[in-house]
């Protein structure tokens, strides 16, 4: 298996934001799931994950509440905010935008 | 929407900063913790688990910083950080921070006080509701058809007030009168509004306590009533609630007191005048002494009418009706309403009156740019100190540079500091204010204006302080980082290129400075002479020696001839007091002033023809027995009164040269004859219509004390039964000692009269000089300031070029020159600038000068001229300050051992 490629720097947070649609989490888990979803293709460098929650939460996007894990673990739950569904469909469509344009320049090898 | 939640996020981050910060050093400490655990199961060490966890997360600071960044608090850190900085330097170098704080307070302090006076003038008077549906409704002046001074006539407002269609309400009232008081045997001096009944309610107001006038109490004859302002309610009558229903003696008639006015409504006329009283336009006649103040005459309409526009009513369509009114008017009443028109102005729209507004805001602007001058130089003399210190400081910048700031954090940096320093600057520029605003209201005036600093003059100072900060600090912080690394890196900091003179920043400012002084110096100058011209001039008479006693007979309810036989005796009285050489009778005390006894009347002179536009007038008043001996008046032709000129002979008259001259065209007038037009009113109403004859020729006196003597006569008041409640005496001896018995003798004969004024002649006029005395202190005190200013600017300009050039210097000394050419070649590039700046400010002066004039003009006040000598002063002055502030720093430079200067290289 090949090295996993770090996260785009822009693209963090849309993975974070789609991360957070099924259910609330805390930062060591999003970051597992990003990793685990992506069948390891994708690593979220850890010390750019927090400021990025950080920088979700002080925009409204997501909001954070302190909670038990399943491990009875005391941790910080992120969960979507209404603005950041919103928020998603809009990064998402971006992204989109982004990928099939770059697929389309490549394909025409 | 989405604005406002980011607001209060940011000030959510500020607040709970705290909590945050310790949030995140948890969460990041669970997060590592799993993370470690996750290593353990996988089998590592903990010790191996723990370090291969760190290793992965990366700088878990650094992140810790980011996320902080994340908060939006990264600017008010780097301010607070900043803010810390620079206090700490400004601590370190306390003599300075000191002095640049005092000279900020001194410029920021008289700013925000002039400031605050402006303001109390030009504060709106109606702070109601609704203020935008009222107008107000001017007559027109006739020749002029904008607004005139003279106001509306009671019977015109009654016709505004008739259209019903227009106005929801229309009420009128007067400029405030001064009045005098008697209360509790003490008398007070007042000013009293006559205002309708309507007043309160169109304005939207309601009484605080008792009520305010009946519609009845507006028609002549009813029963006299007052109504107090909240003001007068809580200071004269320490907020007695049985004042109401008192009864005092307003000028000697009683009133009874009905009612105490909204609170913080000071005047119908504008907001600085204070009104201690309101009075039902009935009593107009009894108390202003008037006889035709309620009729339609256009030579007396004292009202000022103000209306609440009907909703959906136009104030175009209040125009047209009003236009139309003033049509009417003018062919129903040819004589006393002709043709003068009636202007609409909405009431948001006026401060004082449409046609005082203009001038009173030129006032205004002279005085703030005067003030506003002495603020530049303050700045422009922080900017050079600032300047030199930042190239002292090329050193520090240079290493931060290096180091890796960029210019922006250093300037901002430096912006910090000046800015601290006018903030401080602003503090103690506030506390500046108060106090000259204290003083302020020490002159006497003759009317009370309320002067406070409110949200506004504080709003003022703030910007003011802030504006201050960047203007003073900007140059200096772009031009000390503008540095080049490497000489300034090197041991001797920075080389002075000796040779190379072109025209820098600094001596930018040395300019400034000296055009700014020069332009304030030249002013202050200017109204200094004028003042002192004033000092000099003689009242006519001799002062010294002179008491008089004043006393109101009326007040205390006695009827004229009662009063007229109390004052003779109280004459006699007096003149028979030891050490007094003579006494007698007088209006007032014999100068004028706002309160003189002095009053003017048309006059129709036998034998002088009029040019087209002349008024012909004479200013008069009553000489008692013994009036022009007593003053030191001799006739220079003719004679002055005697028993002899009792009522039923023909009317005699004294006149004074100047009158003889301008309309007998000689000295010499005795057998002239003149009469007093029949036009006049209010106290004057003994002489309407009387013929007089001139008898004697007396010296001219100057009436206002302070300005051209003007053609005057003068009556005897026992030939019109006439009251004359002043005893003036001479004696050889103090006057001061003269006052008590002078009293005495009164309290004697009348029991407790209430007396007015008790002065000697010197203190009288005094104080009469006293507010022109006020402003030429402060005006002065500003030109002072400035010079003071400028020359601490030079001096560290000076003597920091000086030091830079000491190598220089040197060299030359080692080189053989001379000390003197040293001292020299220094002064020469200094007298350069002050040359030009002295050039640049003498001509920006004699223009301010010129723009004073005509203000002055406009004002109708005489105006200073241009003496030559203020500028040879003020030039001399600035030379001399500028050359002291050269020559001793670059004697000292010179005096220094040339080897020791040259070690240094």
């Amino acid at each position: 298996m090949s090295e996993p490629s770090d996260v785009l720097r822009g693209t963090l947070d849309l993975l974070i934001l789609q991360t957070l649609v099924l259910e609330p989490n805390h930062g060591w888990a999003i970051a597992q799931r990003i990793q685990q979803v992506s069948r390891d293709h994708l690593k979220v460098q850890q010390g750019s994950l927090y400021p990025a929650l950080h920088r979700l939460e002080h925009q409204g996007w997501i909001r954070s509440k302190w909670g038990r894990s399943d491990e009875k673990r005391q941790a910080k739950f992120y969960s979507l905010t209404r603005a950041g569904r919103k928020q998603l469909e809009t990064e998402t469509s971006k992204w989109q935008r982004l990928s099939t344009g770059v697929n389309l320049v490549l394909a025409n090898e | 929407m989405r604005f406002w939640y980011l607001v209060v996020a940011q000030v959510k981050s500020l607040l709970l900063r705290r909590r945050r910060q310790d949030e995140l050093d948890e969460e990041l400490r669970l997060h590592l913790a799993q993370e470690i655990e996750q290593r353990v199961a996988r089998g590592m060490s903990p010790k191996e688990a723990r370090r291969s966890a760190l290793c992965a997360f990366g700088g878990v600071e650094r992140t810790k910083d980011e996320c902080r960044d994340a908060w939006g608090l990264r600017l008010v850190d780097q301010l607070a950080r900043d803010t810390r900085y620079a206090t700490r330097r400004l601590a370190r170098d306390w003599r300075f921070s000191v002095l640049a704080t005092l000279i900020l307070a001194l410029g920021i302090g008289v700013n925000t006080a002039m400031f605050s006076v402006i303001n109390a003038l030009y504060s709106p008077p109606l702070a109601n509701q609704d203020a935008h549906q009222l107008v107000n409704l001017y007559q027109n002046d006739r020749d002029s058809g904008e607004p005139g001074f003279l106001g509306t006539s009671c019977p015109a407002y009654e016709d505004m007030a008739a259209y019903t269609d227009l106005y929801a309400g229309v009420m009128a009232t007067t400029v405030p009168h001064p009045v005098r008081i008697y209360h509790d045997e003490r008398v007070l001096r007042g000013m009293a509004e006559f205002a309708t009944s309507s007043y309160l309610a169109v304005l939207g107001l309601s009484p605080s306590r008792g009520r305010w006038f009946t519609a009845a109490e507006d028609r002549l004859g009813a029963e006299s009533v007052a109504v107090l302002s909240h003001r007068s309610w809580t200071t004269t009558f320490e907020a007695s609630p049985s004042v109401i229903g008192e009864t005092m003696r307003i000028n000697g008639v009683p009133v009874t007191v009905i009612g105490v006015g909204p609170a913080g409504h000071e005047s119908g006329f504008f907001g600085g005048i204070v009104t201690d009283f309101w009075l039902p336009v009935s009593s107009l006649l009894a108390l202003n002494e008037t006889s035709n103040g309620l009729e339609r005459d256009a030579r007396e309409a004292p009202f000022l009418v103000t209306a609440r526009l009907r909703d959906g009513v136009s104030l175009a369509q209040a125009q047209a009706g009003m236009t139309a009114l003033g049509v009417r008017l003018a062919s129903e009443f040819p004589d006393e309403d002709p043709g003068r028109g009636i202007s609409v102005w909405r009431t948001e729209d006026v401060r004082t009156h449409p046609e005082l507004d203009g001038p009173l805001t030129a006032v205004a602007w002279l005085l703030m740019s005067v003030v506003g001058l002495v603020l530049a130089i303050a700045c422009i003399n922080l900017a050079t100190w600032l300047l030199v210190r930042g190239l002292s400081r090329a050193k520090e910048v240079s290493v931060r540079l290096a180091l890796g700031a960029t210019r922006g954090q250093l300037v901002r940096h430096l912006l910090v500091e000046s800015t601290l320093l006018a903030g401080a600057g602003g503090v103690v520029g506030c506390l500046l204010a108060i106090w000259t605003i204290h003083l302020v209201a020490l002159v006497e005036l003759p009317f009370d204006v309320v002067v406070g600093l409110d949200y506004r003059v504080l709003g003022f100072a703030l910007a003011l302080s802030l504006a201050t900060g960047v203007a003073f600090g900007l140059a200096p912080a772009l031009k000390a980082t503008r540095v080049t690394l490497t000489p300034a890196l090197r041991a001797q900091g920075d080389i002075p290129s000796s040779g190379r003179r072109g025209f820098t920043l600094n001596d930018m400012l040395v300019v400034a400075q000296v055009v700014l002084s020069c332009v304030l110096l030249v002013g202050a100058g200017v109204f200094l002479q004028w003042l002192a011209s004033m000092e000099t001039a003689d009242v006519g008479f001799r002062v010294d020696g002179l008491a008089f006693v004043e006393a109101d007979a009326a007040l205390a309810g006695y009827s004229p001839d009662e009063a007229a036989v109390l004052y003779e005796s109280w004459r006699a009285g007096v003149a028979a007091l030891p050490g007094v050489e003579s006494a007698t009778l007088a209006a007032g005390p014999p100068t004028g002033g706002l309160d003189g006894p002095f009053a003017t009347l048309e006059l129709d002179v036998d034998g002088y023809v009029p040019s087209a536009d002349e008024f012909v007038w004479g200013q008069w008043t009553w000489a008692g027995p013994g009036y022009f001996e007593t003053l030191g008046l001799p006739p220079l032709y003719g004679r002055t009164f005697t028993q002899f000129d009792r009522p039923g002979t023909p009317g005699v008259a004294v006149i004074n040269e100047r009158m003889a001259r301008r309309y007998f065209g000689t000295p010499n007038a005795v057998g002239g004859r003149f009469r007093v037009v029949d036009r006049a009113s209010g106290p004057e109403d003994a002489a309407r219509g009387v013929e007089l004859e001139v008898i004697g020729v007396v010296p001219d006196t100057r009436a206002w004390v302070l300005r051209e003597p003007l053609p005057t006569f003068y009556r005897s008041p026992s030939q019109a039964a006439a009251l004359t409640p002043t005893v003036v005496a001479r004696t050889s001896l103090d006057p001061v000692s003269l006052l008590p018995p002078m009293r005495r003798t009164l309290r004697e004969l009348g029991g407790a009269l209430p007396v007015l004024r008790a002065r000697t002649m010197p203190q009288h006029v005094a104080a009469a000089l006293g507010q022109s005395r006020a402003a030429g202190a402060v005006l002065g005190g500003l030109g002072a300031l400035g010079l003071a200013l400028a020359s601490l600017g030079l001096y560290a300009v000076m003597a920091f070029g000086v030091s830079r050039r000491a190598r220089e210097i040197g060299i030359r000394r080692a080189l053989g020159a001379q000390r003197t050419h040293v001292i020299w070649t220094v002064s020469r590039n200094v007298a350069t600038l002050i040359g030009v700046g002295l050039t640049l400010g003498l001509g920006l002066g004699w223009l301010s000068v010129q723009g004073l004039a005509m203000v002055g003009t406009s004002l109708t006040l005489s105006v200073p001229s241009v003496e030559p000598l203020t500028f040879g002063l003020v030039t001399a002055l600035l030379a001399a300050v500028g050359l002291a502030a050269a020559f001793f720093p670059a004697r000292r430079a010179a005096k220094a051992d040339p080897l020791v200067a040259l070690r240094h290289l």
